[in-house]
C-alpha cells in the first residue's frame, strides 16, 4: 500500500504485540502489548524505537542503518520474516501487529537471536577469491566483462539478514543444513570468473548438509529483501553436484573450469 | 550472575496455516498423483497383455463415473504439477547471461509451459488422427 | 573478567578496521590480532556508503588533479603532504580490493569503470552499482576470514582504553551477549570506530555511529582536531535523513526548487548547461550545495514536507531502465518510504549530517600523540579532508590509511614489551565498577532517550549549515547542562544479558563529549571556511588568523580547552575556491600565464 501524501497529518495508533524473553527472569518467552502512535512513513523499526525510547527501555533488538543494507533488523513481522526498517506500520493498522524474533534460531533476548552458527557456516565455504594465478598490483585489475559480472552479481548482494533461514523449513528441521544464505555466497564465488577454487567449494555442496538438504520449497527467495534468489544458488548446485558425481562415477576427475584443482589461501 | 540462557522455540506444526508452506505441500502432493497415474497406465498395460476379455473390462472400468472422477483429479493435479515444475525449473539452472543481461527466469518458465502446451496439443491431435 | 592477550587490538571492524587487520596479518604472520566490534562486521556503517571510492585511472587524469581537487575541496585546511601520500596510494588500494574480489562495475572491455563525482575535475570514482561501501565492506570481511591470526570479538562493546606507563596497552569491552567484561591487553591499539553523526537530529548515519572511539581517545588526553567541520550531505530524505547518493547527480540528476528552477546557478556553480559537467552545478562540492539549500529556504523557494523544507532531486530524465540499473537502492527507498517512483516524480530532499571531517589527531603514520594508540578512518583526522570532504575520498581513505595503521601498529608492537596482564587488570576492574554503576543507579529520573534527543536538537540548531555565535553558545550551554543531567540517568533495564539500554547510555556519554568538542571548536573559529559557515560577522575566510587546525582538549571538570595547530602547506597556496564557470575561467587564466 503506498503511503499517504499527508504522512505527517493527524497520527493514528497501532497495537503491537512483541514476544519478549529475558533469561534472568523468564522461563519462556511471553507476549507484551504496546500501543504506538504512528504516521504513514514510519517503519516497524521506528515503532520499536518509540517503544524503547518512551514506553519500555528494556526492549532489546538489533538495528543500525535503517535502509535495508546492514541486515541487522530481521524479525518475524506478522509471522513473516521481514526487515523491520523496510516494513511499514501503515500496512498493519489497526493491528494487533505481532513482532517476534527470527524463526528457527535460539532466542538470546527479546528480538535478538543467536547468529554464531550462521557466521561459522559463512566462514566455512572459503568465502574469498582464490584466483588461479595471482596478479601483482601494478598489473592492474583482473578483466571482467559486464556479462561475467552479471553471472554472479545478484548473489553478491546478500546482506546476511537471515530472513531466508527463518523461511526455510528444512533449516528449521536440520540446523546443520548449510542453508540458503551461505550457499548464495558460495555460488557468488564459484560463479566469479576470477575465481579458480570451485572444486574446493563443491566438496561442501556434495554433502547431506550441503545442497541436498534442500527440497526446493522456494520460500527463501520469496522473503529475500535484496532479490538475491538463494533458491537458485542452492538448486543449481544440486544439478552441478549430480553432474560431478556422474562424471566421477565414470572415472574422470571432477570438472573444474580452469583445470586447477586446488587454489589454497596464499 | 545468571548468564545467558538461549531459548529454542518448539517447531511450529501448523504448516497448513502458513500459505507458502501449504503451497509447497500441495505441490509435492501432485507428485503423488503423477505416481498414481503411472500405476493406472501400468494396470492398463497388464490388462492389455492379459487378453481381450481383460482389456475390454479395463476399458469399461475407464468409462465408469468413479474412473472419470479419478481422472479429473489426476488432470487437475497434473496441470498443477506442470505449472509448478516450470516455476521451479529456472531455479535449477545457472544464470544465463545474454548480451550483458541476465535472462529473466519467467521467460524460461514461459518457454517451458509453451513446450508443454504444444506437446499436449500434438498428442491430442495424434490421438484424434489415430482413431479408427 | 575475561582476560585476552594479543599483539594488536583493533576497535571497530568497518572498512578501516578490517583493512588494518588484514594489513597487520600480512605484515607479520606471527602477530596476533584482536578485532573488536560492537556489531558483526558486516553491520558496520561502511556498508551504507553508496557512491564510490576515488582512484586515478584515466590517461587524461593525474595525481596532481586529484591532489588539487582535494585541497581545493578542503578549502586549504588539508595537510598537503598527507594528501600527496593519499592520492598516490588510492589506485593501488582500489586494485587490491578488486584482487580480493570486489565486484566493481565494469566497462564493456572488462576494465573497471569510473564515474563523475562532486568536486572532482575528472572522473575517478570507482563504483560497485550504487552499493560501493556494501561491496567493499563485504569484500574486506570475507577476505579477513583467510587469516587465522585475526581473532574476532563480534558484539563486544568497548568501554575504555587501558593506559599504563604513558602508553595505550589495551581496551576493556563488554561482551554484549552476557554482560561480562573482557580485558584485551595489547601492545598497540587501533581505533577505527567511525564518525559521530548521530549527535545531530537528522543524519544519514546508522544507530551505531556515536563517536565511541573519538570520545575514548579524547578522555585520555588525545586532542580531537577540526571537530567543527561536519558535512551536510545535500540530498537526504526529510525526517529519516536516509541518503540519496551523490551518484544520482553523477548520473545526471538535477536539483530544482519549488518553481522547478535549477537554483544552484545563483550560487556560483553555474551556468546550468551543458549538463552534466564536472565541478559545476549539481556536481559541485557538498558544502556549497547544502549552503545553497539554506539560502533557498530563507528565500521561501523550497517545498514544505511533514519533516521540514525540501527541494527536488529530479531523476526523471534518466529513464526507468538506467535508474533500475545504476541506482536501484535509491528507487527502492524512494518507493517504500515516500511512495515515489523516481522515473515518474522528483524526490524531495534536504541536507542532513553525513560525515565528520574532524576526529582523533594522528600523524601520517596514523599514530596519535598517545604512544601505542593509532586511529584510521572517519574517527581520525589525518589531514586529507580539511574543511570539507569530497565524495569518494572517504572510502578510499579507509583502505589507504587502514593499511598504514595495520603496518604502523605492527612496527610499534614489535618495538615494545608486553606488560603483564595482572598489572592492567586493576584498571580494568575500576572500569567495570564504573560501568556497572550505571545499571544500578537509582537516585535520578532522567531517560537516556530524552537527553539524547535534546542534545541532537540543540546541535541541529546551533551547529547547522550556517552558524551564529549566540546559537553556538546556547548549544555549548545546553550540552554542559545535559552532561550534568547525565549523572541523573535511571535505566529501565537492570539486566546484564543484551542490555542495549545500558549500552545506549554509555554511547550517550560518548556523544555528549563529542558534541561538546564540536560546539566549542565551532564557536572559537571566527571565520567561515568549507563546512563551517557563519553569518555573524565572520562570514569570510580569514587565512591570516585561521589557516590552522582546531585542537580541542578534554577537561573532566569543565568545558574543553581549545587551541590550534599548523596546517602543512607544501605546493598549493590558499587560493580562490571556485566551481562552475568561475573555475574554468581561473584555469584558463592559469594555463595562459604558464604558456606565456
Amino acid at each position: 500500500m503506498p503511503p499517504d501524501a499527508a504522512a505527517g497529518a493527524a497520527s493514528r495508533e497501532i497495537a503491537i504485540g512483541v514476544l519478549r524473553y529475558r533469561c534472568e527472569t523468564d522461563q519462556r518467552p511471553v507476549w507484551q502489548a504496546y500501543r504506538v502512535p504512528f504516521t504513514d512513513d514510519m517503519s516497524v523499526l521506528q515503532g520499536l524505537q518509540y517503544i524503547k525510547d518512551r514506553l519500555d527501555g528494556t526492549l532489546s533488538f538489533r538495528w543500525s542503518c535503517r535502509m535495508a543494507i546492514c541486515g541487522s533488523c530481521g524479525m518475524m513481522i506478522g509471522a513473516v520474516p521481514k526487515l523491520a526498517c523496510m516494513t511499514f506500520l501503515r500496512d498493519y493498522h489497526p493491528g494487533p501487529l505481532t513482532v517476534e524474533p527470527l524463526e528457527h534460531f535460539p532466542i538470546e533476548r527479546d528480538l535478538v537471536v543467536t547468529l554464531s552458527g550462521f557466521i561459522k557456516k559463512l566462514e566455512s565455504i572459503y568465502p574469498y577469491l582464490i584466483p588461479s594465478t595471482q596478479r601483482r598490483l601494478d598489473e592492474g585489475e583482473y578483466l571482467q566483462t559486464p556479462s561475467q559480472l552479471a553471472r554472479y552479481e545478484t548473489f553478491s548482494d546478500c546482506i546476511n539478514c537471515m530472513l531466508c533461514y527463518a523461511a526455510c523449513p528444512q533449516f528449521g528441521e536440520n540446523p546443520d543444513f548449510i542453508g540458503p544464505g551461505a550457499m548464495a555466497l558460495l555460488q557468488r564465488y564459484n560463479g566469479d570468473s576470477r575465481d579458480a577454487a570451485r572444486a574446493k567449494r563443491m566438496e561442501l555442496v556434495h554433502t547431506d548438509n550441503g545442497a541436498w538438504s534442500c527440497t526446493a520449497v522456494g520460500y527463501c527467495s520469496e522473503v529475500c529483501p535484496k532479490q538475491v534468489d538463494p533458491a537458485n544458488a542452492v538448486n543449481q548446485n544440486k544439478t552441478k553436484s549430480a553432474l560431478d558425481f556422474f562424471v566421477r562415477f565414470l572415472g574422470q576427475p571432477a570438472h573444474s573450469r580452469t583445470g586447477a584443482s586446488d587454489g589454497g589461501p596464499p | 550472575m545468571t548468564g545467558p540462557r538461549p531459548y529454542l522455540r518448539p517447531a511450529k506444526t501448523a504448516w497448513w496455516a502458513h500459505p507458502p508452506y501449504l503451497a509447497y505441500t500441495l505441490r509435492e502432493a501432485t507428485g503423488v498423483a503423477v505416481a498414481g497415474y503411472a500405476l493406472v497406465l501400468l494396470a492398463g498395460l497388464i490388462n492389455l497383455a492379459s487378453g481381450e476379455e481383460a482389456y475390454d473390462a479395463w476399458l469399461n472400468f475407464l468409462k465408469s463415473p468413479w474412473s472419470l472422477a479419478l481422472h479429473l483429479l489426476f488432470l487437475i493435479a497434473m496441470i498443477g504439477h506442470v505449472w509448478t515444475w516450470f516455476q521451479i525449473m529456472p531455479k535449477t539452472m545457472p544464470r544465463l547471461v545474454i548480451g550483458g543481461r541476465v535472462l529473466p527466469q519467467n521467460w524460461i518458465t514461459a518457454a517451458g509451459l509453451a513446450v508443454a502446451m504444444a506437446a499436449f496439443v500434438i498428442i491430442l491431435l495424434v490421438a484424434e488422427w489415430m482413431q479408427p | 573478567m575475561n582476560l585476552v592477550e594479543a599483539d594488536i587490538a583493533i576497535v571497530g571492524a568497518g572498512g578501516a578496521g578490517l583493512r588494518a587487520a588484514i594489513a597487520a596479518a600480512e605484515a607479520d604472520r606471527g602477530v596476533t590480532i584482536a578485532l573488536i566490534s560492537k556489531v558483526y562486521p558486516m553491520r558496520s556503517h561502511t556498508v551504507a556508503a553508496e557512491g564510490g571510492s576515488a582512484g586515478v585511472v584515466q590517461a587524461h587524469d593525474s595525481l596532481e588533479h586529484h591532489f588539487n581537487d582535494t585541497v581545493v575541496g578542503g578549502d586549504w585546511l588539508c595537510d598537503q603532504d598527507v594528501v600527496d601520500y593519499f592520492v598516490a596510494h588510492c589506485t593501488d588500494e582500489m586494485v587490491q580490493l578488486e584482487h580480493w574480489g570486489c565486484p566493481w562495475s565494469r566497462k564493456a572491455d572488462g576494465h573497471v569503470n569510473v564515474r563523475a563525482f562532486g568536486g572532482m575535475k575528472i572522473e575517478r570514482t570507482w563504483f560497485a552499482a550504487d552499493k560501493s561501501g556494501f561491496h567493499i565492506l563485504h569484500t574486506l570481511f570475507q577476505t579477513s576470514i583467510k587469516y587465522p591470526s585475526i581473532r574476532r570479538f563480534d558484539e563486544y562493546f568497548c568501554v575504555d582504553l587501558i593506559v599504563e606507563d604513558g602508553r595505550c596497552q589495551g581496551v576493556v569491552a563488554i561482551e554484549i551477549a552476557t554482560g561480562e567484561f573482557a580485558l584485551v591487553a595489547a601492545k598497540a591499539v587501533i581505533i577505527a570506530t567511525g564518525g559521530a553523526g548521530r549527535v545531530f537530529l537528522q543524519n544519514t548515519n546508522g544507530g551505531i555511529v556515536t563517536g565511541d572511539g573519538m570520545a575514548l581517545a579524547y578522555r585520555h588526553g588525545v586532542p580531537l582536531r577540526d571537530m567543527e567541520f561536519v558535512q551536510y550531505h545535500p540530498t537526504c530524505m526529510p525526517g529519516t535523513g536516509l541518503l540519496f547518493t551523490e551518484g544520482c547527480r553523477g548520473e545526471g540528476g538535477i536539483l530544482t526548487n519549488r518553481d522547478g528552477y535549477r537554483y544552484l546557478q545563483d550560487y556560483g556553480l553555474g551556468p546550468p548547461d551543458p549538463w552534466p559537467r564536472n565541478k559545476a552545478m549539481e556536481l559541485g562540492p557538498r558544502d556549497r550545495i547544502s549552503q545553497a539549500f539554506w539560502h533557498e529556504e530563507r528565500k521561501g523557494r523550497t517545498i514544505t514536507t511533514p519533516h521540514g523544507e525540501a527541494v527536488y532531486l529530479d531523476l526523471r530524465h534518466l529513464g526507468a531502465r538506467k535508474l533500475r540499473e545504476r541506482l536501484p537502492q535509491i528507487c527502492e527507498i524512494a518507493e517504500h518510504f515516500l511512495g515515489i517512483d523516481p522515473a515518474e516524480r522528483p524526490i524531495p530532499v534536504r541536507p542532513a549530517v553525513h560525515y565528520t571531517m574532524g576526529g582523533i589527531l594522528v600523524n601520517i603514520e596514523t599514530a596519535s600523540p598517545l604512544p601505542g594508540l593509532f586511529a584510521a578512518g572517519e574517527c581520525s583526522s589525518i589531514g586529507i579532508h580539511g574543511a570539507n570532504r569530497l565524495g569518494s575520498n572517504s572510502l578510499a581513505e579507509l583502505s589507504v590509511f587502514g593499511k598504514v595503521a595495520g603496518a604502523s601498529a605492527v612496527a610499534f608492537a614489535r618495538s615494545v614489551a608486553a606488560t603483564p596482564i595482572a598489572t592492567l587488570e586493576r584498571q580494568a576492574q575500576d572500569v567495570e565498577r564504573r560501568m556497572l554503576s550505571l545499571i544500578v543507579a537509582d537516585g535520578g529520573s532522567e531517560r537516556p532517550a530524552v537527553l539524547r534527543d535534546e542534545m541532537a536538537r540543540s546541535m541541529e540548531a546551533g551547529c547547522s549549515i550556517y552558524r551564529l555565535g549566540a546559537e553556538m553558545q546556547a548549544t555549548c550551554d545546553t550540552i554542559a547542562t545535559l552532561k550534568e543531567r547525565y549523572h541523573g540517568l535511571r535505566l529501565d533495564d537492570r539486566s546484564r544479558v543484551w542490555n542495549t539500554e545500558w549500552l545506549a547510555a554509555i554511547e550517550l556519554g560518548y556523544q555528549l563529549d563529542v558534541a561538546e568538542a564540536i560546539a566549542h571548536s565551532a564557536i572559537n573559529r571566527r571565520e567561515s571556511r568549507g563546512a563551517h559557515q557563519r553569518l555573524d560577522g565572520f562570514d569570510t575566510r580569514d587565512d591570516a588568523s585561521f589557516l590552522k587546525h582546531t585542537l580541542v582538549h578534554y577537561r573532566p571538570d569543565g568545558p574543553p580547552r581549545v587551541d590550534y595547530g599548523p596546517v602543512t602547506i607544501t605546493r598549493s597556496p590558499p587560493g580562490r575556491r571556485a566551481y562552475g564557470v568561475e573555475a574554468e575561467r581561473i584555469e584558463q587564466t592559469e594555463e595562459a600565464s604558464h604558456a606565456a
